[in-house]
């Protein structure tokens, strides 16, 4: 072991602490030479010899001091500084060695060391039935280091495998008492909290010494078997929004566009009233003017105005004149007028008039005549 | 002085054979009986260093730590009839090292079978009673905690150990059970997706239906505001008609004939049959205009 090394200044285990202080070869052999003669004092040896053949004496003392310097310098160990060393003297609990160099009597003590910072993870998943007789697949991480050297080395038979252990049967219990959907996602922190604080319990029990810093449901979800119903649900929640925001968009079409329709109406009616009234305003306004001059010379105008209607229908008709009464027979017939127009009027309507069945209502039309003449009555309009 | 050295030496050999055999330290971890020809002679050993006789005491150490008995799965039948394999695990301690020794006549494989057994047959009574339901959900510190002190009335007397914690580690279903509680998720979630999906063709029918009624009550307030504003103008216009035709009603009716004349007769397809007598064709066959 380290000689030179910083940490204990008496390296020295057998120079009675307060001597020598600036050790080195020369104080040791010193010290070497003085031990050496009183032991052949004792063994009643002559002088100091270094080959133990030639005297035929078997060097006791250097052996003697060989084995004691073995032994102490066997004694060393250092514990670093994330270590607890856990010291039993002839088997019995004697202390806890916190980091540095420590010399402890070999074969009499015996010294465990753990690492007492270091977190460590564990992690368990499984499929486990929850409350209301569900199945649910969790993934569960542990961070945990050990707190209590002592109980960690001389309490508990396996404290990983009991770790272990506990922590299966916490989580299960935990999961055991929550629903389904509180495992997996609404009260999946106190799933985690109330198996930490279990784990805990059940570790303390079990006088493990180890303490739980962090527990973790990284990971909970239906289980495989069932996990398209689950991503459908997830599914028809989506859709029931979209059901939503497309009757939505609906509306938001509709609505306006029936406002603008709405418009329309309106505004059509406002010009009709409009127009209704101007139209009357105007009409009066004319008819007023126009009685003006006819209280001024009422026949007159009144004639007037009678043969420009009637010049005006006339001229914009077709017509035939029966003169019953008068020798002088004037049938005017336009037939040919009177198909071009008849054609151009019922073309109008999508309809298509032969030459022959005008010529065939022409012959008709006249027949009927003559024979409304020949019955001596007398003709009417006939539109 | 050779020789001498050397019986020296054997001398001290034996000398540490003898202690090595006969010297033993118990250890914080450990308890352990002293025999004598198999009948133990000591048992209340505290840790520290201690001595026998060779070939005459034998030793025997056992684990004085808290250890596990974990018990592989059983299958167990609950009220429902229903099997499940139950995987639990009891903690325990030596306390009675003599006791313990006679028991299990020093094989620690003995006590955990005598153990693991004993806790199977307690679970199987209790699960035996209650249904899958009771048998997950949060009643089990108190089960357990009946398990335990009822073992342990049976494990101090019989094997010297205390159990300190019997815990269900965990409860599996057999496939064809588990596979029924698949079943029952899924047609759950099928419930709830259909739940969803059809509330939301509620919303969007509830949506588009009261679009559908604000587009009929918009558009029929427009037409009876419309009707209103048409009606009122069509007053306006007939009061103003009436105004002024009333003057001279006789005059109104027949320039109003003759405008109906001049509108009505103004197509070239019209065909009038006239006998030439009327006011118009006055003068037609005669200057005179004399009818």
């Amino acid at each position: 072991m380290a000689w030179n090394e910083p940490g204990g200044n008496n390296k020295d285990p057998w120079g009675g602490g307060g001597g020598n202080r600036n050790d080195g070869p020369p104080d040791l052999d010193e010290l070497l030479r003085k031990l050496q003669q009183k032991l052949n004092g004792l063994f009643g040896g002559g002088s100091s010899s270094s080959a133990p053949e030639s005297g035929g004496k078997f060097p006791w003392v250097p052996a003697l001091i060989v084995v004691a310097v073995l032994y102490g310098l066997w004694g060393f160990y250092q514990v670093d500084a994330n270590e607890s060393a856990v010291v039993l003297r002839l088997g019995k609990y004697h202390s806890t060695e916190g980091a540095g160099l420590h010399w402890n009597p070999p074969i009499v003590d015996h010294v465990e060391k753990v690492n007492v910072t270091e977190v460590r993870t564990e992690r368990t998943t499984g499929q486990m039935l929850t409350e209301d007789a569900n199945i649910v697949e969790v993934v569960l991480t542990v961070q945990w280091h050990i707190d209590d050297a002592e109980s960690y080395v001389l309490r508990v038979r396996d404290p990983l495998k009991s770790l272990q252990e506990a922590t299966d049967s916490a989580l299960r219990h935990v999961v055991g008492s929550a629903s389904l959907n509180g495992v997996i996602s609404q009260s999946r922190t106190q799933v985690s909290a109330d198996t930490q604080e279990r784990l805990q319990e059940y570790l303390d029990l079990y006088q493990t010494g180890i303490r739980i810093d962090v527990v973790n449901l990284t990971d909970a979800k239906a289980p495989r078997e069932v996990q398209d119903a689950f991503d459908d649900v997830t599914k028809a929640r989506e859709d029931e929004v979209r059901f939503r925001n497309e009757a939505q968009a609906y509306a938001n079409q509709v609505i306006p566009v029936a406002r603008g329709r709405a418009q329309r109406i309106l505004e059509e009616a406002e010009a009709y009233k409009t127009q209704v009234v101007e139209l009357a305003r105007g009409e009066t306004v004319r008819f007023e003017k126009l009685l003006q001059e006819y209280q001024q010379a009422p026949a007159v105008t009144r004639e007037r105005l009678y043969l420009d209607t009637v010049q005006e229908v006339m001229s914009n008709t077709s017509k035939v004149m029966v003169d019953v009464e008068g020798g002088s027979n004037m049938m005017y017939l336009p037939l040919d007028k009177l198909a071009e127009r008849s054609a151009d009027s019922s073309s109008k309507r999508g309809e298509k008039v032969s030459p022959a069945v005008i010529e065939e209502v022409s012959q008709r039309v006249i027949e009927r005549l003559r024979s409304e003449v020949n019955n001596n009555r007398r003709g009417g309009n006939i539109r | 002085m050779n020789n001498r050295t050397l019986v020296i030496i054997a001398a001290l050999l034996v000398a540490l054979l003898a202690i090595s055999s006969s010297a033993f330290v118990i250890k914080e971890t450990e308890k352990a009986v002293l025999l004598r020809f198999g009948e133990v002679v000591r048992s209340d050993y505290t840790p520290g260093l201690y001595f026998k006789l060779p070939l005459v005491h034998q030793l025997r150490r056992f684990d004085a730590r808290i250890q596990t008995v974990d018990s592989s799965p059983v299958r167990m039948l609950n009220s429902e009839n229903k099997f499940m394999m139950v995987d639990s695990y009891a903690k325990y301690r030596i306390l009675d090292v003599e006791r313990h020794y006679v028991a299990t006549r020093g094989d620690e494989r003995n006590a955990v079978r005598l153990l693991s057994e004993q806790i199977n047959d307690r679970l199987r009574n209790q699960f035996g009673v209650r249904d899958l339901h009771e048998v997950v959900s949060g009643q089990r510190d108190e089960l357990m905690a009946e398990i335990t002190k009822n073992l342990n009335e049976v494990a101090k007397t019989n094997l010297g150990v205390e159990v300190i914690d019997v815990r269900v580690k965990r409860i599996d279903l057999p496939p064809e059970v588990s596979e029924s509680v698949f079943q029952r998720m899924r047609a759950g979630r099928e419930l709830e997706a259909r739940d969803h999906r059809a509330k939301g063709e509620e919303a969007a029918e509830r949506i588009r239906a009261n679009a559908d009624r604000q587009v009929v009550e918009i558009e029929s307030e427009a037409y009876r505001e419309a009707e209103e504003l048409r009606g009122a103008g069509d007053a306006q216009a007939a009061a103003i008609y009436a105004g002024a035709f009333s003057k001279d009603p006789e005059f109104y009716r027949f320039t109003r004939s003759l405008k109906a004349y001049k509108e009505s007769f103004n197509d070239r397809a019209d065909m009038l049959l006239i006998e030439p007598d009327s006011e118009f064709f006055r003068y037609l066959k005669d200057a005179q205009g004399q009818q």
